[in-house]
């Protein structure tokens, strides 16, 4: 089966941000208390977070005396070998073949190791809430099951997001750097980061600029959680007894269909 | 529109759908185990249109147990096709929002809170307050003792954010109360515009449309944020770019356009006719002019008086004492005919291209920098890749918005587009064009609809105290052409004034009693915004209405405007929210007991909660759906028009009063008696607008086309321009006869007819694309576009004289002789006129031809306008308050704009700071939508203030340190943001700071703010009196205290 992924193109972007707000009100996360701008340029909300799971950057970018104004993407990357999957003990984040990688939040137990194990800090935890989930992008697993494409994607008025089969996407990306290469500087963000990601970027400028982060792997970073992983029955013991609450009131708040009409990516 | 979840799916495959669901080929069986709850089932659909922006992208509103619970881009319409900016993406929050007024609010003179009020309750206090002073405040006589019949006292604002069905009964129950003083956002937006285009080409409107971006080589993004502000704009254009073209953004910030565009110029606010014109003095000195299309398509060739002159910045005829000119000079040289005499050879050195060159030759590069700040390489380039496109096979558009409308000289801004379109022979054809961007969803219907005081529906014009009778008034405007080859279409004008008048008061519109003429209030002088809120400062407006417009934070002045709502007597809102303007009375600094105002604050319901279209910017009217009840009690502005008109007719026939007879015999039956909420019926209104016939054999039917229109009396049409989109059906063809929600019925006269509303067609198809190469994205059976579904006007200039395509690749209309048994006829768009081409075929002049532009009475485009107040070329005059003198001339200003406080302008020692206001995608407009929204209020919480770096250390100033910006008008805070992409002016060896601030912030609201318009003049362009936003002095300073 052939693995999906989203291309993003910095170049097409005009930093509309349709995108985070399709996401919000495709996945109903509440708007955040901001002031300001919480990063360089209108960017709002500083970071990602349980509520904001897709987030524009503004990036003032002089290279020699060429100046850019380049707007990235911070986003659950959706990695081919994800290390938040492999990190958590019980299967509550999953890799799926069609391409994103899922949360099952009747499974998890609360132990954040999934945002440790992130190589570009994507998870999140519901720290204000007594009774917390981890949130990230779903790539919207639940619009993909409809035949629709992700609710960025769809949304993106110039086609900077765009979805479809990876290799495809990979070619394409190629292509546009190909055909316009003083245009484009010339690496696919994600093609071999952390082992491959589901999520491509391709920029006017090196990733640095856009603050991304860099200094990633390019071997899964599944392969090093192994480690951790060793540890975690012990933990678990000691961990038991907190956790074993915390899942038995979600489990009682599942039995009572709080949530069977939220419409969420999470499944 | 409902259509059901599986044709939704179907239609969601349809567009990058069907290609998408192969692409995807996405098995998803394997992952069910997980996923077993977890597809959500499919709400009802309903198709509805975005109430923000003029782009007017499509929306589809889910809606499931009587719930919306999603909405989200419309994957079938031609323009966005499923994409939505972050605004369009937010609507959700509009109707599940808990800011929402949901009940009737009353606040008592001196009060300081609101008290609820049931609709019975406040509509007949309402009435009562509009017939005392109605009658209170008539003026029968004006001060020359002429007859006017008008109610001065009182004002009506608002209605760009209405259905267009709803700013017709809005105009109609103003105009029939004897209002003169009704105007709405168009005149602070776009009035620049329709002064300038129809002086030009003959319509106000937008030339092409969003889509056609794409047949573009070049586009000019100048007095626009389009990427910002027009955001699906970017898609066409994008687009564009993938076909090679190049986009150039000229502003004096960079933007979120400038960093799509492929080159940036900046220039200093307030210079934009400098920097065109160095365009087109480019052009001329190199030849890089289309001389056969203008020899053919424009006065070019017309010989002017020879009194006509112009000298140290001021044309012939200017009397300094009226701040005005004697235009009698500005004519064209007329045969023994009467006919404009013309020099094809255009080599007479009274010319228009002549005179023309002359004028232009003094805006080289260096004196044009010089002026602008633009460093001279940048600006070449730009003159270069931008008049590349004068020859046939290129072609640039040039795209606009508030950064050029918005000047003590906007009308002249955009002729200066004007003339540089015309020379590169860019007009009419496809990519080209003069694109000005509106901004409201429906500011393009609310101008056809003649919200404003000086016209009435379709553009034809306000009764004047001049013309006592109808007789005089046609005479006045019904323009005259001695030239048999122009159609001069206004000359069908008293048809649509006769047939409107028959809207009005129907039966009781006869002609004996100048069908009902004198029931409308007649102007004398200028009653624009800024006269208004004058006129209301001074007392002499003693209620106003305000239909979803905000003006205490969006007027020019704000401190004065909001001062000036305190000295009504009542004030009457109909809006979404809480707008600042409906809570003036406690704003920050004053004490509500002091201010004597009634407010009444009416509960409105939110574009996805009623029926009617919208007209965006390209003039597609978009018909959209109720997908949900309005929250609480809210009830459309029709009802409120619909209950107000009841009460008022009651009130008149009971007491008498001034001018009784006007409402009594107002005709309003729309069904809404029927209704169990007493709601009008929107497609009886649209059937009116549209036109019926009132006697005769096909007396109630709709009529098909304005040609049909009479000066009799058989004919009614709310608008002229209109006509067409509603038609009778019984004759029609084709698959306008398939399924669909545009086939309707209405009644007439007791009798039931078959009809169309075109506005709901949903054919995608386009014709266009045929491998041909013919321009793409006409797409004629999706809605309908006016005038009668002409996709690009003046198309009858993108043909030469034989009537084929300038540039065959990428035409509109061509005249195929094999058509029609070979009589020959016209293919493609729908042409301005059905008139064979000019040329027969031996070549010589067809006599029954028509000249291109048919609006005007010369038949052709106007290089040369003299029609306008100051001067028939654009010239080069500093903003009222600049820190330059004008280099160009010793006249400093616009000498024909009307200065209301002299006393008001900043000296620029005091104020050295050049200051612009802005918008940005997240918030629209005044702010109350978009600051009301949660998702866009966590994006842009704060009014901010963008500064160079520059400007920045020497003030000692980080970003995020709050400042106060001041003005001769007034003082703000706001939080810095400091920026590379906002750098001073280097001009005549002096540095020019210049500083931008975002307009959309004010006392109330989910996010509050500052407004930037209590810094701004109240100063007008001299055409039209649109305020000058964009260009004005302050002073910048760092606040202490937070």
């Amino acid at each position: 089966m052939a693995v999906h992924a989203l291309l993003i193109d910095t170049v097409r972007c005009t930093g509309c941000r349709g995108c985070q707000v399709a996401c919000k009100q495709w996945n109903k996360r509440a708007a955040e208390k901001t002031e300001f701008f919480g990063g360089p340029g209108y960017q709002n909300p500083a970071d990602l977070s349980k509520d904001t799971w897709c987030l524009v950057t503004y990036n003032e970018v002089r290279i020699g005396d060429r100046f850019e104004w380049v707007f990235g993407k911070k986003q659950c990357m959706h990695c081919l070998i994800p290390g938040c999957a492999s990190a958590c003990p019980v299967g509550a984040l999953e890799k799926l073949d069609s391409g994103p990688v899922v949360y099952h939040k009747d499974k998890c137990i609360g132990c954040r190791y999934c945002m440790l194990a992130c190589p570009f800090v994507v998870p999140r935890f519901e720290y204000d809430s007594w009774n917390p989930y981890i949130t990230k992008c779903t790539m919207c697993y639940d619009r993909l099951q409809m035949g629709e494409i992700p609710a960025c994607a769809k949304t993106c008025p110039t086609g900077s997001v765009t979805f479809g089969e990876r290799d495809a996407l990979i070619r394409e990306a190629k292509e546009r750097i190909a055909s316009n290469p003083s245009e484009y500087h010339h690496h696919i963000y994600g093609l071999e980061e952390a082992g491959g990601t589901c999520v491509l970027h391709i920029s006017n400028v090196p990733f640095e600029e856009l603050g991304y982060i860099t200094d990633v792997p390019k071997r899964p970073i599944a392969a090093r959680t192994e480690l951790a992983m060793k540890s975690i029955p012990a933990v678990m013991v000691g961990l038991a007894v907190v956790l074993g609450a915390s899942y038995r009131l979600r489990t009682r708040a599942q039995l009572r269909g709080e949530d069977a009409e939220r419409p969420s990516g999470t499944t | 529109m409902e259509i059901s979840r599986r044709s939704f799916l179907a239609a969601t495959g349809g567009t990058g759908g069907s290609a998408l669901l192969g692409f995807l080929g996405l098995d998803l069986r394997p992952s069910v185990a997980y996923a077993s709850q977890a597809v959500p089932k499919r709400g009802k659909i309903f198709t509805t249109i975005c109430p923000y922006c003029g782009v007017g992208c499509g929306l589809i509103v889910e809606v499931r147990d009587g719930t919306v619970v999603n909405i989200e881009g419309d994957p079938d319409h031609p323009i966005n096709e499923g994409s939505l900016c972050s605004k369009g993406a937010s609507l959700y929050q509009i109707h599940h929002n808990d800011r929402r007024l949901r009940t009737v609010g009353y606040r008592k003179p001196g009060s300081d809170q609101w008290e609820t009020l049931s609709w019975d309750t406040a509509m007949k206090m309402i009435a009562e307050r509009v017939k005392k002073t109605r009658d209170e405040t008539w003026l029968e006589k004006d001060d020359r003792g002429r007859t006017v019949n008008r109610a001065d006292g009182i004002a009506c604002l608002g209605g760009a954010a209405l259905d267009t069905e709803e700013c017709y009964l809005l105009v109609k129950a103003m105009r029939t109360m004897g209002l003169v003083w009704i105007e709405h956002q168009a005149r602070i937006c776009h009035s620049s515009t329709v002064a300038s285009l129809a002086s030009s080409f003959g319509r106000g409107a937008m030339t092409n449309h969003w889509i056609d971006m794409i047949n573009s080589d070049v586009l000019m993004i100048m007095g626009s944020n389009a990427a910002e502000t027009h955001p699906i704009a970017a898609r066409w254009i994008q687009r564009a770019k993938e076909r090679g073209a190049v986009v150039l953004s000229a502003d004096p910030r960079y933007t979120r356009t400038s960093s799509f565009a492929d080159h940036y110029c900046k220039f200093r606010s307030g210079t934009d006719i400098a920097f065109v014109g160095g365009f087109i003095n480019y052009a001329l000195q190199n030849d890089r002019v289309n001389h056969e299309y203008i020899r053919h398509c424009t006065n070019a060739t017309f010989i002017i008086n020879p009194e006509f002159g112009f000298e140290a910045g001021l044309f012939t005829g200017y009397d300094e004492s009226q701040r005005g000119y004697d235009k009698s000079t500005w004519a064209y040289e007329l045969d023994e005919n009467g006919v404009p005499k013309r020099d094809p050879s255009m080599q007479h050195p009274r010319c228009v291209f002549q005179l023309l060159k002359k004028h232009f030759a003094r805006y080289d590069v260096e004196a044009v920098c010089s002026i602008t700040g633009t460093p001279q390489e940048d600006y070449r380039k730009a003159c270069d890749v931008y008049t590349s496109t004068w020859s046939s096979d290129r072609v640039a558009t040039w795209l606009y918005a508030m950064g050029t409308t918005q000047h003590t000289h906007a009308t002249q801004n955009i002729r200066s587009y004007v003339i540089l379109q015309l020379l590169l022979g860019n007009v009419g054809v496809a990519g080209g064009g003069i694109n000005a961007l509106r901004g409201e969803s429906n500011v393009q219907g609310s101008t056809d609809m003649a919200l404003l005081f000086h016209i009435l529906p379709g553009y034809l014009k306000t009764p004047q105290a001049k013309h006592g009778s109808l007789a005089e008034h046609l005479a006045a405007f019904t323009p005259k052409s001695n030239d048999s080859m122009s159609a001069n279409w206004w000359q069908h004008y008293p048809k649509y004034m006769v047939s409107l008048l028959k809207a009005f008061w129907g039966d009781h519109a006869t002609k004996d009693n100048d069908f009902c003429y004198d029931y409308l209030g007649r102007i004398t002088g200028n009653l624009s915004h800024i006269a208004m809120f004058e006129a209301m400062y001074a007392d002499r407006i003693k209620g106003l209405f305000c239909f979803g417009q905000n003006p205490a934070v969006g007027g020019p002045n704000a401190n004065k405007e909001r001062e000036a709502l305190g000295k009504l007597d009542w004030l009457v809102v109909t809006d979404l929210w809480e707008t600042d303007t409906s809570v003036f009375w406690r704003r920050p600094g004053v004490d509500p007991s002091k201010i004597k105002t009634e407010v009444f604050l009416l509960p409105a319901a939110a574009s996805m909660e009623k029926e009617g279209n919208v007209v965006n910017s390209g003039r597609w009217a978009q018909w959209r759906y109720k997908a949900a009840a309005a929250p609480g009690e809210a009830m459309t502005d029709a009802w409120v028009l619909t209950r107000l008109v009841k009460e008022l007719k009651e009130l008149y026939a009971q007491q008498g009063g001034k001018q009784p007879e006007a409402i009594t015999n107002l005709y309003w039956e729309y069904g809404q008696d029927s209704d169990e909420h007493g709601e009008p019926n929107m497609h009886m209104v649209a059937a009116e607008v549209n036109g019926y016939y009132m006697s005769g054999p096909d007396k109630g039917k709709q009529i098909t086309n304005f040609t049909k229109l009479t000066d009799d009396g058989s004919t009614c049409s709310g608008n002229w321009l209109y006509c067409g989109d509603y038609v009778d059906r019984s004759d029609g063809k084709g698959k306008e006869l398939g399924e669909g929600g545009h086939l309707t019925e209405v009644t007439h006269f007791g009798k039931t007819f078959k009809t169309i509303n075109r506005m709901a067609k949903r054919f995608k198809e386009d014709p266009a694309e045929v491998p041909e190469g013919r321009c793409v994205g006409l797409h004629p059976d999706w809605t309908w576009c006016w005038p009668i579904n002409r996709r690009i006007l003046y198309n009858r200039a993108s043909v030469d004289r034989d009537g084929q395509p300038w540039d065959a690749h990428r035409w509109v209309i061509r005249w195929n002789p094999t058509l029609k048994d070979g009589k020959g006829g016209w293919e493609g768009d729908i042409p301005d006129g059905g008139w064979p081409p000019l040329a027969k075929a031996d070549g010589t002049l067809n006599p029954s031809s028509k000249y291109p532009f048919i609006m005007r009475p010369e038949g052709v485009a106007c290089l040369f306008a003299s029609a306008l107040a100051d001067g028939p070329f654009p010239e080069h005059y500093e903003p009222l308050e600049s820190p330059l003198k004008n280099p160009m001339s010793p006249q400093q200003n616009d000498p024909a704009i009307v200065i209301w406080e002299p006393d008001m302008v900043g000296d620029p020692a005091e104020f050295p700071v050049v200051a612009t206001t802005f918008r940005v995608c997240e918030h629209w407009q005044a702010g109350a939508m978009t600051r009301n929204t949660p998702w866009l209020v966590e994006l842009m919480p704060d009014v901010f203030v963008e500064m160079s770096v520059d400007l920045a250390v020497r003030n000692g100033v980080k970003t995020g340190d709050w400042v106060r910006v001041t003005s001769k008008r007034g003082s703000m805070k706001a939080r810095a943001l400091v920026t590379n992409r906002f750098e001073p002016f280097f001009i005549g060896g002096k540095l020019v700071d210049q500083i931008g601030i975002p307009w959309h912030w004010g006392y109330n609201g989910l996010a509050t703010g500052d407004s930037a318009n209590v810094l701004t003049p109240h100063v007008g362009d001299a055409n039209t009196m649109i305020p000058e936003y964009k260009a004005f002095l302050c002073r910048v300073e760092k606040e202490e205290v937070a």
